[in-house]
């Protein structure tokens, strides 16, 4: 790991932690810093404070931490396999066939409420299966799958899972409230429970996605190069696509479709360490936590104090919302300075 | 299996060859000595690189089997084969941000122990194959920011940084000024005079595989036309043949290699001299 990636590292989970400390005392009942860190350390000011802090906001910084992590490895893995600056989580199909299924499930009867372990695990399921058809889309005559085909498979799988949400959601419009904010993404209303059916996705699928850094550096050569220096470049493309999609399904099924995240956060990696797989992966989980949880913050503190309703959203604003808000015109900000 | 092809480094046995349903290589064979220079020549199409591509197993023949070692090169494990043959490929492309160091890293894949971190043989390969290239003094700059010329000698290094009895290379010299041409050339000499490596790379220039090559092999239309020392297969009857070129050939008074000079096109109606 080169010099500026270590810097990136330490000083990215610093930034994480005083964001995380910020997110846990943000909400209808405010706390500074002291607070937070007094009722996190079970030496609370008030019993008040320790409830709030362990069992409403903990769960929520903590499946924010992980879930930013997770898309952000899933699109610096997808960026370096398709070698497309675009590629990210949703166009593996994940996102869309995550909230489908989600949806359908919901629709038929789930609740969104509990248990939040069926639901995420229905949302996981309908993710690989997306990118599962994603793959056998993009197989060309000769049986491999080559980066663009994937990425025309992925945006056209993509859309036609979102244009079959749209109609089952016309046809269930009871439904469409609690489900439109599983769309944008949320973290609202997310608790133990929510936590305890993402980690052990994330215990596994983080470490696998970090130990493929190297066959990463390989693929992003271009397949020649690739399969000279002795990379079986077809299997490889594909455990680490299939990699990529666990991430990104497991990120889905807990916070829902959040967009844009998953593109800037490995973007943003890459312009500060460089294009070696073994900074840009852990860069990237850093990074793009960061930015969900910054997010979040915001997401927050937008639903305390609504800059154009009189009425407060009632819902919370979902965090969704704010990385597409915000993240589009960083983007746009992004590229223009690396034009100049 | 011939005894020719069990000794050889590296030799295709009846291959047809070619991308999708088109057939460019058609049941063609060839054995390459260890030790030697091998120089592939023929007009754009003739398959040149096809067979290159093929060789280096980055390509399935349609047909037919290609021995590395006398082993069948389909059934070894790839990272085996990339510990004894190393290929560089026409035009690639690193991401912006790699630098020289990263990059010519990627060589040692096929060597790395677990968990791929860089062990002293690894550094010292790299070192090595910086210091042939002449790329040391870049290895923290990003490959984005150097010229055409640089760009291609750490893509050497990269192939080099393999550390092969066997090196393969697909024009090495397109985009390089005629300096860095025969700087590459000559390089590729010494890996094979100082090194022992055996070269065979598809070359354009036929003045330049006369001089560097111990054997040419000229194609047309996924055939193998002539094959010999160059001073056989540089002849003007075989320019003609191949290239459809009117030619002089003169012997090189330093170097002892014959020299082309081309001096007309034969026109489409005259048939072609065989």
């Amino acid at each position: 790991m080169n010099r500026r990636a270590r810097v990136v590292l330490a000083s990215g989970s610093l930034l994480l932690m005083v964001l995380v400390v910020l997110h846990l005392g943000v909400g209808s009942v405010s706390l500074t810093p002291g607070e937070v860190l007094r009722a996190v350390l079970d030496q609370a000011d008030q019993p008040l404070h320790r409830q709030i802090v362990w069992d409403l906001r903990l769960p929520r910084a903590m499946i924010a931490i992980v879930a930013g992590a997770l898309l952000g490895l899933a699109g610096a893995l997808l960026q370096a396999i398709m070698r497309n600056p675009l590629a990210e989580p949703g166009l593996t199909g994940v996102s869309a066939g995550g909230v489908f299924f989600a949806v359908l499930w919901l629709t038929r009867g789930g609740t969104m409420a509990e248990p939040g372990r069926t639901l995420a695990l229905v949302a996981l399921a309908g993710g690989l299966a997306a990118s599962g058809l994603v793959v056998l889309m993009a197989r060309g005559p000769s049986g491999n799958t080559d980066p663009v085909r994937l990425v025309l498979a992925g945006v056209l799988v993509s859309s036609i899972l979102s244009s079959a949400t749209a109609l089952v959601l016309l046809r269930n419009n009871q439904a469409l409230g609690s489900i439109l904010t599983w769309m944008i993404g949320s973290l609202n209303g997310r608790v133990w429970v929510h936590w305890e059916a993402l980690w052990p996705w994330a215990a596994f699928a983080l470490p696998v996605g970090l130990l493929c850094a190297g066959v990463a550096n390989a693929l992003q050569l271009g397949d020649p190069i690739a399969a000279g220096i002795g990379v079986p470049v077809e299997r490889a493309r594909l455990a680490l696509l299939a990699i990529a999609a666990l991430l990104a399904a497991s990120a889905v099924a807990a916070v829902g479709a959040v967009g844009f995240v998953g593109l800037i956060g490995p973007h943003l990696t890459r312009r500060l360490v460089g294009d070696d797989a073994r900074c840009v992966f852990p860069g990237s989980a850093v990074l793009t936590a960061v930015l969900l949880v910054g997010a979040d913050v915001a997401a927050q503190i937008i639903t305390l104090n609504p800059p154009f309703a009189t009425t407060p959203y009632r819902a919370g604003l979902p965090v969704g919302a704010v990385t597409a808000l915000l993240g589009a015109p960083f983007f746009l900000y992004l590229l223009r300075r690396s034009g100049s | 299996m011939s005894d020719a092809t069990l000794a050889a480094a590296l030799a295709a046995e009846r291959i047809s060859a070619g991308y999708h349903r088109r057939t460019v290589l058609d049941d063609l064979s060839v054995g390459i000595t260890r030790g030697t220079v091998t120089a592939l020549v023929g007009p754009n199409g003739s398959g040149k690189s096809t067979l290159l591509k093929t060789l280096a197993r980055l390509l399935q023949p349609h047909t037919g089997t290609v021995y590395l070692d006398g082993r069948a090169i389909a059934r070894m494990p790839t990272a085996t084969v990339a510990r004894m043959l190393a290929v560089l490929p026409q035009g690639p492309t690193a991401p912006a941000g790699l630098t020289v160091a990263e990059l010519v890293e990627q060589g040692r894949y096929p060597h790395a122990g677990p968990l791929r971190m860089l062990r002293r043989q690894d550094h010292i390969a790299i070192s090595e194959a910086l210091a042939l290239t002449n790329t040391a003094q870049f290895a923290d700059r990003p490959v984005d920011s150097l010229s055409g010329g640089e760009r291609q000698r750490v893509w050497l290094a990269l192939a080099l940084a393999q550390a092969t009895p066997i090196l393969l290379l697909d024009e090495p010299t397109t985009f390089l000024d005629i300096g860095h041409q025969i700087e590459v050339l000559d390089l590729v000499r010494s890996l094979n005079r100082n090194h022992g490596k055996t070269i065979i790379m598809v070359l354009h220039d036929l003045n330049h595989a006369a001089r560097y090559a111990d054997r040419m092999i000229a194609l047309r239309t996924g055939q193998i036309i002539a094959d010999g020392p160059p001073v056989a297969v540089l002849t003007p009857t075989l320019v003609e043949r191949v290239f459809g070129v009117r030619a002089t050939v003169l012997i090189d008074p330093i170097t002892g290699a014959p020299v082309c000079l081309p001096y007309g096109v034969v026109s489409q109606g005259e048939p072609a001299p065989c």
